[in-house]
């Protein structure tokens, strides 16, 4: 499946499946993540979590705590004046001032001598509580009367969306006064939907939900900080961006910038959940009162009592369509919750419901609600996979009831590039038509009749397919690429390598420099020594830093062709770089070593400037990319559960930088929409207390429940992507939903609109149907 | 509490320590002894990433006392290749492109050498299983499956990332 490209030059790079660099460190453990950091007189920190989802704090008294030996520092809202009640993120709700609005909210925090230590003081802390009536349901929570979950005035958190992928062109609504939880609220809406309904003949309504899910890196969140005698705080962090997590740190705790430095030491997957800063604000605190290193690392436990996961979504959809399978509108709302912080990105949502499909008419009006829950943060394509639950399971309903194939029911109304999207904004280049071509050319969908007929008895069998993408994120970004003395490359920026994406940049670089990928190596630097560096969020890492280091390269090569112009007296277009000499094109015994300009570039007396590329790009155009999804499936009527047969993903990367690491990128996002669909879900009691804390009890999938993720690339050329690639770690998290619930229909005849879509769902379904 | 002397050999090497009656055998290991290839993905023993083998059987370290371990033999990760040399299974995890965010690696390898200790011609059901206590949510598990089939001269005549990487 993977494929050479030749380049010009014949260039090891771009295209080839090269394994990452850092395999040997880790399948020898030797790689270090945070909490593996041990400095001298470390400290351990530990943090006191309100049981109740929704309280007024009447006294804290930590003295007994304090006396504890071997306790350093214990430290609440009291002693940190800066915080405010306002609090717009999570990250600046450090320590609770005088009420918790979520169960798990830090209320104190202790460094101590040992972790045990730090563990017994939290009991020693006494906290007199007043518990207030919780918000628990969203659709509740929008209501008026609800109890308030923000303190009033607090502004919306936008900046999420805007990091991630953003939307231009959604109109914000006001939102109706007395509504207090209702933190966003926007609306998309062209043509006359009550017509288009009206005219229809078949008009289909349901409402979906899915549940909170945690993104389940396995890594939990951790940080280590230090400061030095002038004041300047250095943060170990497991962060997807080193710069994103200095700016509101140094926002939280109120100090410049550059007296923050951010080592973004290796992080143990993120998915999102790690964009946002957590724990760094509280840990640095700490730090700096009691003039120690302080480690603080989340339990598992508390990640999922605490961490930031991905909302829960509730869509209301309706749609009519002519017999003929005409579509005539869709009317759509969509209630996302965020828990006690605003921030989800409310916008792609509305966007996806209404542009996927060729609606001439539809009204999507989009609610973020709070509650007295955890606040979110973005999971992997954030709203996404929710959003294509909802309009690729209608589209099948709707396929079915007018007796119509699927598939060419889908790719009939499709929007192509150019189409305008519900927010106006034309569609960019993109494969959603030739990825959802592509996988029913697979034989497993040509052939389902026979795959649903030889189901063993007590058995049913079915296929799913669904179709679901991401628009591509876009933020500003550098990269520098150095020639050495030896002609060897030295690449740096400050993007944190989560999915194996530094080996893709030193790819791009050798290509665009023309040089072998082994004489490339690429350094993540840490805020005080890298250029500006986004975030690895948005599926934007290879489209975004992946262009900033091919310009910077391109930048290096044309200093190194130049200097060589002067030596070889020759015209700068008369020369290649070829086995690492610069030669006159026809005349290859005519060259100067790579190794000898780089000599000069560091030469004492030298007159030959050091090759240094920079790259600074800013961007404008996304490149949206799809994956299309192919389950193959039986069902225990009885027990209800689901046995994985076979799983396809079908995916558009633009170009295969690194056909391996895409295809990881893939066969894991597609494992993520699997849990999403079958197994995981955040379960809350009506006090807002979560009953599922536990990975025994909050179930991820395993080895044993899969079947091996088969890969199928797409290359559509993106026209701005380096050598056209596209994002490639979002869309793959998208389409299972949708195509898992079409498959238990195709085999059940039962249409579930909830998730997950667990043994007890299917069987309760069934049994009632 | 006093602390209690335990003598075990680590990774083939005698180790007396005092260490906390109620430390774990992971906390150990990584805080006293500096071997900081086993994980806490939970400490409930639901992940695996902290798995060990105690005597050649494979455990959740976090779910064992240090104490537990007394006159008893432990291999972690930093244990399973000698002299700097990967195993086979190590080497093909390499190849394959296995590992992305590495946190879960050292405990899937440990379950893979445990089974491949056991079982040298495992299925591919067998594979799965011997990993099924191991979360991983960067890879799909699926080329961590074709590493180890191949390493059991069981799995696919070629797997896409093994055959590619040569290229």
């Amino acid at each position: 499946m993977a494929t050479v490209m030749k380049t010009t030059r014949d260039v090891k790079g771009v295209g080839l499946s090269i394994p990452r660099p850092d395999g040997p460190e880790k399948v020898t453990g030797k790689v270090q993540y945070v909490a593996d950091i041990q400095p001298k007189g470390l400290l351990h920190a530990k943090l006191l979590r309100s049981p109740h989802a929704h309280a007024r704090i009447k006294r804290i008294d930590t003295s007994r705590a304090k006396a504890l030996a071997g306790v350093r520092a214990v430290l609440t809202a009291a002693d940190m004046p800066y915080l405010k009640k306002k609090a717009p993120t999570r990250a600046h709700a450090v320590l609770a001032i005088d009420r918790v609005v979520f169960a798990g909210q830090p209320v104190a925090a202790v460094a101590a001598d040992e972790a045990a230590i730090a563990e017994e003081a939290l009991d020693l802390i006494e906290v007199e509580y007043e518990v207030l009536v919780a918000a628990v349901d969203p659709l509740e929570s929008m209501k008026p009367g609800a109890p308030p979950v923000a303190e009033a005035g607090t502004e919306a958190d936008t900046s999420e969306a805007q990091a991630h992928g953003s939307v231009a062109g959604v109109a914000a609504v006001a939102k109706p006064a007395k509504a207090v939880n209702i933190s966003q609220q926007a609306k998309l809406a062209r043509g006359d939907v009550a017509k288009g309904l009206a005219e229809s003949d078949v008009v289909i309504e349901k409402t979906y939900r899915i549940p909170m899910v945690h993104q389940g890196y396995l890594e939990p969140h951790a940080v280590l900080a230090q400061w030095d005698t002038i004041g300047q705080l250095t943060l170990w962090a497991s962060t997807q961006g080193s710069f994103n997590t200095r700016s509101e740190v140094a926002d939280v705790l109120e100090i410049a910038e550059n007296r923050i430095k951010v080592i973004p030491v290796e992080c143990g997957g993120g998915f999102g959940g790690k964009i946002r800063a957590l724990c760094e604000p509280v840990t640095a605190e700490l730090a700096r009162v009691t003039g120690r290193p302080v480690r603080y690392v989340m339990t598992r436990r508390e990640e999922l009592q605490a961490g930031m996961p991905a909302p829960q979504v509730i869509i209301k959809l309706k749609t009519g369509v002519k017999r003929d399978g005409t579509l005539m509108a869709l009317d759509g709302e969509i209630v996302i919750e965020s828990g006690a912080f605003s921030g989800a990105v409310l916008a792609v949502g509305a966007v996806f419901l209404a542009s996927l499909y060729k609606w001439p008419a539809f009204e999507v009006r989009g609610f973020e609600v709070l509650t007295h829950k955890p606040s979110i943060a973005a999971y992997r394509a954030p709203v996404a996979p929710h959003t294509i639950y909802a309009i690729d399971s209608h589209m099948d309903q709707i396929a079915d009831a007018i007796g119509q194939d699927p598939v060419a029911f889908r790719l009939g109304r499709v929007q192509r590039e150019g189409d305008a999207m519900a927010n106006n904004q034309p569609w960019a280049s993109n494969a959603a038509y030739e990825v959802l071509e592509r996988l029913a050319q697979h034989p497993s969908w040509k052939k389902r009749d026979e795959w649903k007929k030889s189901a063993p008895a007590g058995k049913l069998r079915g296929t799913g397919l669904s179709l679901g993408g991401w628009l591509g994120g876009l933020q500003p970004t550098g990269a520098t690429v150095r020639l050495n003395p030896d002609g060897s490359l030295s690449v740096l920026t400050g993007q944190v390598d989560i999915a194996g994406t530094n080996i893709a940049l030193a790819q791009i670089a050798a290509t665009a420099y023309g040089i072998d990928v082994d004489k490339v190596k690429i350094t993540t630097g840490d805020t005080d020594v890298a250029p500006m560096t986004g975030l690895s969020a948005g599926s934007k890492t290879v489209y975004t830093v992946g262009a900033a280091v091919l310009q910077a390269a391109e930048d290096a090569r044309s200093q190194t062709l130049e200097i060589a112009a002067k030596e070889l007296e020759a015209a700068v277009q008369d020369l290649e770089i070829e086995d690492g000499k610069v030669v006159v094109r026809g005349v290859p015994d005519k060259g100067v070593t790579l190794a000898s300009i780089g000599k000069k570039g560091n030469l004492y007396m030298s007159k030959v400037p050091p090759v240094l590329g920079v790259a600074n790009p800013a961007f404008t155009q996304q490149a949206p990319a799809f994956a299309g999804q192919l389950a193959r499936i039986e069902v225990d009527p009885d027990t209800g559960e689901v046995t994985l047969h076979e799983f396809v993903v079908v995916q558009d990367v633009g170009k295969a930088i690194n056909p391996l690491a895409c295809e990881g990128q893939m066969q894991g996002g597609a494992v993520q929409s699997l849990g999403i669909a079958l197994t995981e879900g955040l379960m809350y009691d009506d006090k807002g207390r979560l009953m599922n804390p536990s990975l025994l009890d909050y179930r991820k999938l395993t080895a044993a429940d899969l079947p091996n993720i088969e890969c199928i690339i797409v290359e559509k050329p993106s026209p701005a992507g380096p050598f056209g690639a596209r994002g490639v770690g979002e869309p793959p998290i998208v389409p299972a939903p949708a195509a898992i619930a079409n498959a238990i229909e195709d085999a059940t005849g039962l249409r579930l609109t909830e998730l997950p879509m667990t043994p007890e769902r299917i069987a309760l379904g069934i049994a009632n149907t | 509490m006093a602390k209690q002397l335990l003598s075990f050999t680590v990774n083939g090497e005698r180790i007396e320590t005092l260490v906390q009656p109620y430390l774990t055998l992971l906390d150990a290991l990584r805080e006293d002894l500096g071997l900081t290839g086993p994980k806490e993905g939970c400490g409930t023993g639901d992940c695996g990433a902290c798995s060990v083998h105690l005597d050649g059987q494979l455990v959740a370290s976090c779910l064992v006392l240090a104490m537990q371990a007394r006159g008893r033999s432990v291999t972690t990760i930093e244990g399973l290749a000698r002299g700097g040399v990967l195993i086979p299974v190590q080497e093909a995890f390499v190849r394959h492109g296995v590992p992305q965010c590495g946190f879960c690696i050292p405990g899937v390898l440990m379950s893979a050498a445990a089974l491949l200790a056991e079982n040298s011609k495992p299925t591919e059901d067998d594979i799965r299983y011997a990993i099924a206590g191991n979360l991983c949510r960067c890879t799909g598990y699926t080329k961590m499956i074709e590493a180890i089939a191949e390493v059991a001269g069981t799995g696919a005549a070629s797997a896409t990332g093994a055959a590619s990487a040569k290229g």
